[in-house]
């Protein structure tokens, strides 16, 4: 009888647990709005998976600290794509099936983020991409379920940087060193479609791609050297890879034998601990997408010091640009009131952002923010510790980007 | 091209051929005398530049540091494979492969997130040392001196230990495992303690290559799965378990690589696996190597 009434104590105590787990959890879902965000969390690329977690969740923490978004807590889910799209893709459908996502967001590479977008597609889920920059994703291979709160290769790899060499020497040989992949490709074609129409006799007189990853650029740093080139081109070789190769040119002279056009170098992330005396791309020109010393906005300065705080280093651009994409899809939801895919989609379209970057619109064409870029001279100043761009120039508002007719033309393709 | 630029490709391509056989080797020897494929040799040399950025750093006011981490550097690599043989990889040997597969996989996955947790996911550099800091001038095109010390570096670590895999008592007895471990126990030598000596050389020569890179390069996650796959090629290329065998497949891979980039820059990558593969079909136990 006595043991009897134990297990029956068990029982009722056993069921009342999981109830009070099932309800904790389903109040959860019912409350959270939940953004899932899948990025580069683990090796090589992981810097600009952490820096935009951390982006996003700062301005989760603020908006929650808030009061939330219709009374609800927003909260972001964070996964690994492991750099392969196979894997992103994977795991952009468990947190759309299992986990119930409202929406999805993230990804550096190119590869992957056209993966997710497909299926984003297929699936009529809202995915905002904050890094990968590939321009065929938002024009050829655009659609409505697919945004970017970020500049992409128009800007970035193409127009930025032929508007620079066309304005400063103008060369007519360049050779191209590009990470062999979806990227790479996507950054030459764009620089030369504004560089030759600047600079008509022009010519790319060798493209060399190393795979995606090398740090050991050696070989091509010597054909480089003997090409008879005028100036080089870097197309999306970053991050470490950035690093070494300019290590490598630097002892090699390469810096003093040509021009030097390194889109890349313009963003800090990369280069916050070289010192000066270190190897640097010296005078190169150089693209940069958040050049968070010269923002004099107050919540940049915010922004900046609280991601340093939390992971011990600066944000990248994609940490700044999740923060925009979490306070963009608050204000789409509020406006809208509703979580809805399509009616949140109808708000973003030509909503404008109000970002400590200035004000930026995203194009109903393309779903393209029109994000700036900045473009300036690599050198030290007694103002920073590490290299960074001088004589900053921006490019700002839509002539910077493909206009919609040149969209609509690469879609009929 | 002239003969000048030939003979400076040709210096560059050794210079990564020579960093990639040190790697090589070690994951050759280990896998004659173990039969332990270690997936995991490349974080191994991702550790040992890690260590080298931290020494460097850390003690960056002594004079000539690097040089002492070159000496330190590669003994800590070494402690810790002679952990990872006696904790984890003993246990296994008696098993199928496939379990030396996902043990090592694993511990590309622990390894890559143990260095993620300690040195986080910045990007790091490392100063090229004195006296190398300079270039010499070869058939008048200035070369790094680095980079010719690195090459410098692979021949002495080859004609090293040919020497001692060839002349000395313990190297006999690695060869000996090698042919026929069965007969090595018989004659009474301790055959368990050989093994994590043998595992500890190698993790010693990949945290080498690990001090040595990073004057010319970065030292940042991911740096295992960048070599690793060159290092398969050339232990095909040479063949499975031989010594000289990674040191020509080095030579082979760096200089096709190179030349590959000066005639077809758009396939150079193509030339090692397309080498890899004949190799494969024609001689599949490798140049140096010896067919079962």
């Amino acid at each position: 009888m006595r043991s009897n009434g134990r297990k029956i104590l068990c029982m009722v105590s056993g069921a009342l647990l999981v109830f009070a787990l099932l309800t904790t959890f389903a109040y959860a879902d019912k409350e959270a709005i939940l953004v899932g965000h899948v990025h580069s969390m683990s090796g090589a690329m992981s810097m600009y998976g952490i820096s935009c977690a951390t982006g996003g969740e700062i301005a989760i923490e603020e908006i929650n600290a808030a009061g939330g978004v219709l009374g609800r807590p927003l909260k972001q889910i964070t996964r690994d794509d492991m750099l392969s799209p196979e894997v992103g893709l994977r795991e952009a459908k468990d947190l759309v099936i299992n986990k119930k996502v409202h929406f999805l967001t993230g990804t550096i590479s190119s590869a992957v983020g056209q993966a997710i977008s497909q299926y984003a597609k297929e699936a009529k889920v809202l995915f905002i991409i904050n890094i990968s920059q590939s321009s065929r994703t938002t024009e050829e291979l655009g659609h409505r379920y697919v945004f970017r709160i970020d500049t992409n290769a128009v800007p970035y790899f193409g127009y930025g940087p032929a508007l620079a060499l066309a304005e400063k020497w103008a060369d007519k040989k360049v050779i191209s060193l590009g990470f062999d992949y979806e990227m790479g490709h996507n950054g030459l074609r764009m620089f030369k479609e504004k560089y030759f129409e600047l600079v008509p006799d022009a010519k790319i007189i060798d493209a060399l791609w190393p795979p995606l990853g090398t740090t050991d650029f050696t070989p091509y740093i010597t054909k480089m050297l003997v090409s008879g080139a005028d100036c080089f081109f870097l197309s999306c070789v970053y991050g470490g890879g950035e690093l070494a190769f300019t290590k490598q040119a630097w002892s090699f002279g390469l810096y003093d034998k040509m021009h030097a056009v390194q889109p890349c170098a313009g963003d800090v992330e990369t280069w916050s601990k070289v010192k000066k005396g270190e190897p640097y791309p010296k005078g190169a020109l150089a693209t940069c997408r958040y050049p968070f010393w010269a923002i004099e906005d107050p919540r940049n300065k915010k922004f900046a010091e609280e991601h340093h705080k939390r992971v011990g280093f600066w944000p990248s651009y994609g940490g700044m640009n999740q923060y925009f994409i979490i306070y963009a899809l608050k204000d789409a939801i509020e406006k809208a009131g509703t979580v809805e895919t399509e009616k949140i989609i109808d708000v973003l379209k030509g909503m404008e952002l109000n970002t400590f970057v200035g004000k930026v619109r995203i194009r109903e064409c393309d779903n393209q923010a029109m994000m700036p870029t900045w473009y300036g001279i690599m050198d030290f100043t007694p103002d920073l510790p590490f290299p960074h761009i001088t004589e900053v120039k921006a490019l700002v508002g839509e002539s910077a980007y493909h206009s919609c007719a040149q969209i609509k033309e690469l879609r009929g393709k | 091209m002239t003969i000048q630029v030939l003979a400076w490709q040709a210096l560059s391509g050794l210079s990564v051929g020579m960093v990639l056989f040190l790697i090589a080797a070690g994951l050759s020897i280990i896998f004659g005398a173990l039969n332990v494929l270690n997936l995991a040799h490349g974080s191994i040399y991702m550790v040992g530049a890690f260590i080298c950025y931290s020494l460097t750093s850390t003690f960056a006011h002594l004079a000539g540091v690097f040089w002492w981490t070159l000496i330190l550097a590669p003994i800590a690599t070494a402690l810790l494979g002679g952990l990872i043989e006696i904790v984890l990889l003993r246990r296994i040997y008696a098993q199928e492969m496939l379990y030396q597969y996902i043990l090592t996989f694993g511990l590309i996955l622990i390894l890559g997130e143990l260095c993620k947790l300690v040195w986080g996911v910045g990007y790091n550099t490392v100063a090229v040392p004195w006296p190398l800091t300079g270039s010499v001038s070869i058939m008048a095109l200035p070369f790094p001196a680095y980079n010719l010390f690195l090459i410098g570096c692979g021949i002495a670590v080859f004609v090293g230990l040919w020497a001692f895999m060839r002349y000395t008592g313990l190297g006999q007895i690695i060869r000996a495992v090698t042919h026929n471990r069965e007969m090595v126990n018989a004659l009474g030598i301790n055959v368990p303690r050989v093994y994590t000596g043998v595992f500890m050389l190698g993790c010693w020569l990949a945290g080498l290559a690990g001090t040595l890179m990073p004057p010319m390069s970065v030292v940042a996650l991911g740096a295992d799965m960048e070599v690793i796959i060159g290092c398969f090629v050339i232990v095909v290329i040479g063949g499975l378990g031989s010594l000289p065998g990674a040191f020509i497949g080095s030579v082979i891979l760096g200089l096709l690589t190179a030349f590959g980039i000066f005639v077809a820059p758009r396939l150079a990558v193509a030339f090692g696996f397309i080498l890899m593969i004949i190799i494969l079909l024609v001689r599949p136990w490798g140049l140096m190597g010896k067919p079962e």
